[in-house]
């Protein structure tokens, strides 16, 4: 029997996703399920080799909801985000309109400001914990060489700095993503429509703030929503840097999630806290298909 | 001042700015190479010194024989989460973009959402269910977990290019008999060369530079990439810096070569990745 060309395609294209639709359902599907699962069971050391445990109805929320660490946890993670994006916008927006001068030396910037995106994300936690240390630190040298602090600056140890530490860390490695995709949206704002701005008299300021940012605002949403998204899952640089110390100071909720369901071996408890995360998260997704569509609608109609 | 004089002020002012910024990105990454050089002696005297002060290979002798295994290792998770990414990612960003099927939408929208998934979240759920498929303590466990950084991203980038093929390339292929697998990895594949490094240096940075799935994938079994070696000499107490620096430098040397050799599909594959269709 022959089948028809479509048909044939049609079983082609299936096969094609095979591959790709088996990992989403094992690696992605399986566990957000799972870990649902998870959360409404009682586990405990004795468990782990067992896929299910006895239910425990909502008592690994209710810890979540009367454990002063995780609640903690959870608002160390929104004063986190909010700083990182805040910090990594107004620096890498600024870096991106630099770019967009000529000037000596701009290429050379603009390909090496990507570095610290490059860097394993633990390696860059370590590297920083070297520099903010307490003695023999090169930030502490700095400023006390020059006078800034009379005696080295506990970052690390001091329970009210170490959040501060980590967002300068996490500016640090965030600013190219903001600068590279920033810069990018700006080279796609045509050039009449500066040119029309520089004639009617605008100066730089309102330039920048009537005519550019309008344009190019649908990127700066995706910017700031992938940024969101992003940073509520860092772990590996808070591990690095603190270790969610000192006295649970700079727990987040994917340090506290980890440090309950593997070093506590409460896995239910280390799963509703994810829910939580899974949460944030999960209410971004609506948000970033409906931006993702909108700025590659206008993007395209635009320059390219 | 002249408009000639201010536009020229104005570029050596942007010059200075451009420089104090390179200084503090590339700070982190100067003091972690001369501090690999230096001695225990001078990294523990309690100063800073912001010049190489005196120069040792003891970090990197005893990280050579204590850490080369680490290398290894990673090297073999990213190769393989490399290869794990385009193998699923390849064919199904070309179906995705090229066949006209009724789960486009929905996949591609699911795609998204993995990527917005946070990994701690996979790895508690991934921990059990690989105890329970033998894949705890295992490089394949350990690729499968660090795919979930690079897939979505890659069939997206993938897909997103095999957009831009014309289907006339397509059509000349079936017109001379070839089957539809024959058209995709003798006809598409080569022409996407670029588009599959993109995706291919970015799988493997992921898998090198993964530290939370080899935290709670691997316990304590032999398998030991280099990030999980650095987090073993962060002692709580004393951390052991010339071997933490050195072993660092180590880490840093496959984004060295990328930026060097692969620059271009980094900062495109950067923009792709968030502005998807």
């Amino acid at each position: 029997m022959h089948l028809t060309a479509w048909r044939r395609r049609q079983i082609a294209g299936w096969l094609f996703l095979t591959p790709a639709i088996a990992y989403i359902l094992f690696a992605f599907a399986l566990p957000i399920v799972y870990n649902v699962m998870l959360s409404f069971e009682e586990t405990s050391p004795a468990t782990i080799g067992d896929f299910t445990a006895p239910f425990a109805g909502l008592a690994n929320y209710r810890f979540i909801l009367n454990d002063p660490t995780s609640t903690a946890a959870i608002v160390h993670t929104f004063e986190f985000t909010a700083g990182s994006l805040f910090g990594q916008f107004v620096i890498g927006f600024a870096l991106a309109l630099l770019f967009t001068v000529r000037f000596p030396g701009r290429t050379l910037g603009r390909s090496l400001v990507i570095i610290p995106w490059l860097i394993p994300l633990f390696v860059t936690g370590v590297i920083f914990k070297f520099l903010f240390q307490l003695e023999g630190g090169a930030v502490n040298q700095l400023l006390v060489d020059v006078g800034l602090a009379r005696h080295p600056i506990d970052w690390l140890d001091n329970p009210h700095l170490a959040l501060w530490t980590l967002l300068i860390a996490n500016i640090w490695l965030g600013v190219p993503f903001f600068t590279l995709l920033l810069y990018s949206a700006l080279q796609d704002v045509p050039v009449e429509v500066k040119e029309a701005a520089l004639m009617d008299g605008a100066g730089p300021w309102q330039r920048l703030r009537l005519v550019i940012v309008p344009i190019i605002l649908p990127v700066i949403e995706v910017t700031f929503l992938l940024g969101f998204v992003f940073t509520v899952k860092v772990f590996d640089l808070v591990i690095a840097l603190t270790g969610g110390g000192p006295a649970n100071a700079t727990q987040l909720i994917t340090t506290w999630s980890y440090n309950l369901s593997f070093q506590q071996f409460s896995f239910g408890q280390g799963a509703a806290l994810n829910n939580v995360l899974l949460l944030l998260a999960v209410i971004c997704a609506p948000l970033y298909l409906l931006l993702s569509r909108d700025s590659l609608r206008r993007s395209s109609g635009a320059a390219r | 001042m002249t408009h000639l004089q201010r536009s020229k002020t104005l570029r050596w002012l942007c010059t200075l700015a451009t420089a104090a910024a390179l200084v503090i990105v590339l700070f982190p990454v100067y003091a972690v190479i001369v501090g690999s050089f230096e001695s225990t002696q001078t990294l523990f005297s309690g100063t800073y010194y912001w010049l190489p002060h005196g120069a040792t290979l003891d970090n990197y002798r005893t990280v050579i024989q204590a850490q080369s295994g680490h290398v290894l290792t990673s090297l073999i998770v990213g190769v393989g989460t490399a290869v794990l990414a385009l193998i699923v990612a390849a064919p199904a960003a070309y179906a995705l973009a090229k066949y006209r099927l009724r789960v486009t939408v929905i996949l591609v929208s699911s795609l998204l959402v993995c990527q917005i998934v946070p990994s701690i979240v996979l790895a508690t759920s991934l921990f059990i269910v690989f105890h329970w498929t033998h894949l705890v303590n295992s490089y394949p466990g350990l690729i499968i977990a660090d795919g979930t950084y690079a897939i979505p991203f890659a069939i997206l980038v993938l897909r997103a290019f095999f957009f831009s093929l014309p289907n006339e390339v397509m059509q000349a292929a079936r017109v001379d008999g070839a089957s539809e697998w024959q058209t995709f990895h003798r006809i598409v594949v080569p022409l996407a060369r670029s588009a599959v490094i993109t995706v291919a240096v970015f799988a493997f940075l992921s898998g090198w530079g993964d530290f939370i799935f080899a935290l709670t994938i691997l316990s304590g079994s032999g398998i030991e990439p280099i990030t999980l070696g650095i987090y073993t000499y962060l002692g709580n107490y004393s951390t052991d810096w010339g071997a933490v620096m050195a072993s660092g430098v180590f880490a840093m040397v496959p984004a060295g070569v990328m930026l060097v050799a692969a620059q271009r599909y980094i900062a495109s594959g950067l923009t792709a990745g968030s502005v998807v269709g």
